[in-house]
């Protein structure tokens, strides 16, 4: 084993600008994705028809075709045919729309809004109806029961599958390194390929994702313990990793 | 027996009074099956009125007639201030109730539920002040003060921080019953508050509707509990097969029924 490179500053720049973007692609389109997810859950159950086709549509979509598929398509096609559009270049956005970071983060956040959404979608059809009857009954009306009530209790109640999609999220975050965003596994090729080094780099990488699952499932785990009504429950850390 | 006199005094209070609850020729039904085939009843305010029957008779069906949880095809409701006629447009739909005055009954008629039905992301203390806050525009501090009063008077003070899932059967029925008095109704609706209850934790629950009875609330109650039915109500309904087949006193109802189907009922549930 050499891991002898791991004390080079220009890898370890790498590895941490990898780490960054990691992060902040787990973040940015983990919180946008669970904005669009619930708007994809409340369009298909409540929206009218037309809107909760199109949901269902997009959801349909984005959980048949592979991740990779869809980062190509949005980077690749989107990215390239977007410059034809009259006076992009000059607006404001256009660096953003340059950019592969920018590419990676849509692309999940879309991903994300579906899976998460279809998540969401089945949790707010197991909430109880008589929970929500009971408001009825006080007189609440149907936004009020959806925003007080319906939700809250979804969420309660998918929160365990939620923290799954997020790890699964995490780890899909490799693939960005196929358009040259830098992340881990761009960094550890670096490595690989200036080293000629196979297995120290890649272990170093696998490392860092067991510890980031590590953490990422402890903050979702107290998220769910201290969550508004979570029932009473042993630690179950360690059996969900 | 003190029993006897107990409700006889309540029945003088109520005639007094004027109905608070009128209903005519209540018809209701679920797709061509009709469960509830014309009922004419009424509620003198400040009178407890219980309605037995067998499983599948239409009690619940009729309880929830009153808050508009089922809309009648047919008939008439007075209640809490409002009156609805119940109608069918030439279409063949139930032409359907004014929004303002289903939201003005249903926060004047408060239910409770076999199930209990508390929201279990809220604490008791926010199950409670939930539908004064949030429905009836009152303010934060004096919905707290309501929810602390009403708690007290079920017994459920110290649990106010709690969530619903930490607490027994009976401590949630009283909880669900401090959240329907919370909204200070004019009537209070309760189908079989008591069924879903541990055999021992029944008496803390009819405990509390006692107490409410003998402040002289309008009540509603479908219970299977004769004893207490007999022992709180100032009337009795015995519903059959979607109609009321006897009505009366409670001494009426139970010592000398006019209906056999109403005799047969009564002792099947004795025996
Ligand atoms: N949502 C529904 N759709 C169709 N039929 C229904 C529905 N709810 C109740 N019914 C039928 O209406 C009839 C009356 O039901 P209801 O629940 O009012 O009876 P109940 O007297 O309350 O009985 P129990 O003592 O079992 O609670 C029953 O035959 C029942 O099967
Ligand atoms: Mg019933």
């Amino acid at each position: 084993m050499d891991f002898s490179w791991i004390h080079d500053p220009f890898y370890q720049s790498y590895f941490w600008q990898g780490f960054v973007n990691t992060l902040m692609l787990v973040a940015i389109s983990g919180f946008f994705g669970f904005i669009l997810a619930v708007l994809n859950a409340l369009a298909q159950v409540k929206g009218p028809r037309p809107l909760a086709w199109l949901a269902k549509g997009y959801t349909t979509v984005i959980r048949g075709t592979p991740l990779l598929v869809q980062l190509f398509f949005f980077y690749d096609g989107i990215g390239r045919l977007l410059p034809m559009i009259d006076g992009i270049r000059q607006s404001i956005i256009w660096p953003l729309l340059t950019n592969a970071f920018f590419f990676g983060c849509l692309t999940f956040t879309v991903s994300v809004g579906a899976y998460a959404g279809e998540v969401i979608r089945g949790a707010m059809a197991s909430v109880p109806k008589r929970e929500l009857e009971t408001a009825k009954a006080f007189g609440m009306s149907s936004w009020k029961i959806l925003w007080r009530i319906w939700l809250p209790r979804a969420i309660q109640i998918c929160l365990p599958t939620l923290t799954g999609e997020i790890i699964l999220l995490l780890k899909s975050v490799p693939l960005v390194s196929t358009i040259a965003v830098v992340d881990l596994l761009r960094a550890a090729n670096i490595v690989r390929s200036e080293t000629f080094l196979v297995y120290e780099p890649l272990l170093l990488v696998a490392g860092i994702y067991v510890a980031l699952t590590v953490v990422l499932t402890w903050v979702m785990h107290t998220i769910e313990k201290n969550f508004p009504g979570a029932k009473p429950q042993k630690s179950a850390l360690f059996s969900r990793l | 027996m003190s029993d006897s006199t107990h409700h006889s005094q309540f029945a003088e209070n109520s005639q007094s009074c004027a109905p608070a609850v009128s209903v005519s020729n209540l018809h209701m039904s679920y797709g061509s099956f009709e469960v509830l085939k014309g009922i004419d009843a009424e509620a003198a305010e400040g009178s407890v009125t219980s309605i037995i029957g067998a499983s599948g008779s239409g009690k619940s069906t009729f309880l929830r007639c009153m808050n508009l949880l089922e809309q009648p095809k047919e008939g008439r409701l007075e209640i809490a201030g409002e009156t609805v006629e119940f109608a069918y447009s030439d279409k063949g739909r139930p032409v359907p109730v004014c929004k303002q005055v289903t939201r003005n009954l249903r926060t004047r008629v408060s239910m409770v539920f076999q199930q209990f039905n508390l929201w279990p992301h809220f604490t008791v203390l926010g199950n409670v002040t939930e539908v004064p806050i949030h429905i009836q525009g009152v303010s934060r501090k004096e919905a707290i003060e309501r929810a602390e009063y009403y708690l007290e008077k079920v017994g459920m003070s110290d649990k106010r921080d709690q969530y619903p899932a930490y607490l027994s059967g009976g401590q949630q029925q009283r909880v669900a019953i401090a959240r329907a008095l919370a909204t200070e109704p004019d009537v209070m609706l309760f189908d079989e508050p008591t069924s879903a209850l541990d055999p021992e934790l029944v008496g803390e629950v009819l405990n509390v509707i006692r107490s409410l009875a003998e402040d002289g609330r309008t009540m509603l109650l479908v219970t299977h509990e004769m004893r207490f039915a007999r022992e709180v109500s100032n009337q009795i309904l015995f519903l059959h097969q979607g109609q009321i087949e006897e009505s009366g006193t409670p001494e009426d109802v139970f010592e000398n029924p006019s209906s056999e189907r109403c005799q047969q009922f009564l002792s099947s549930i004795i025996h």
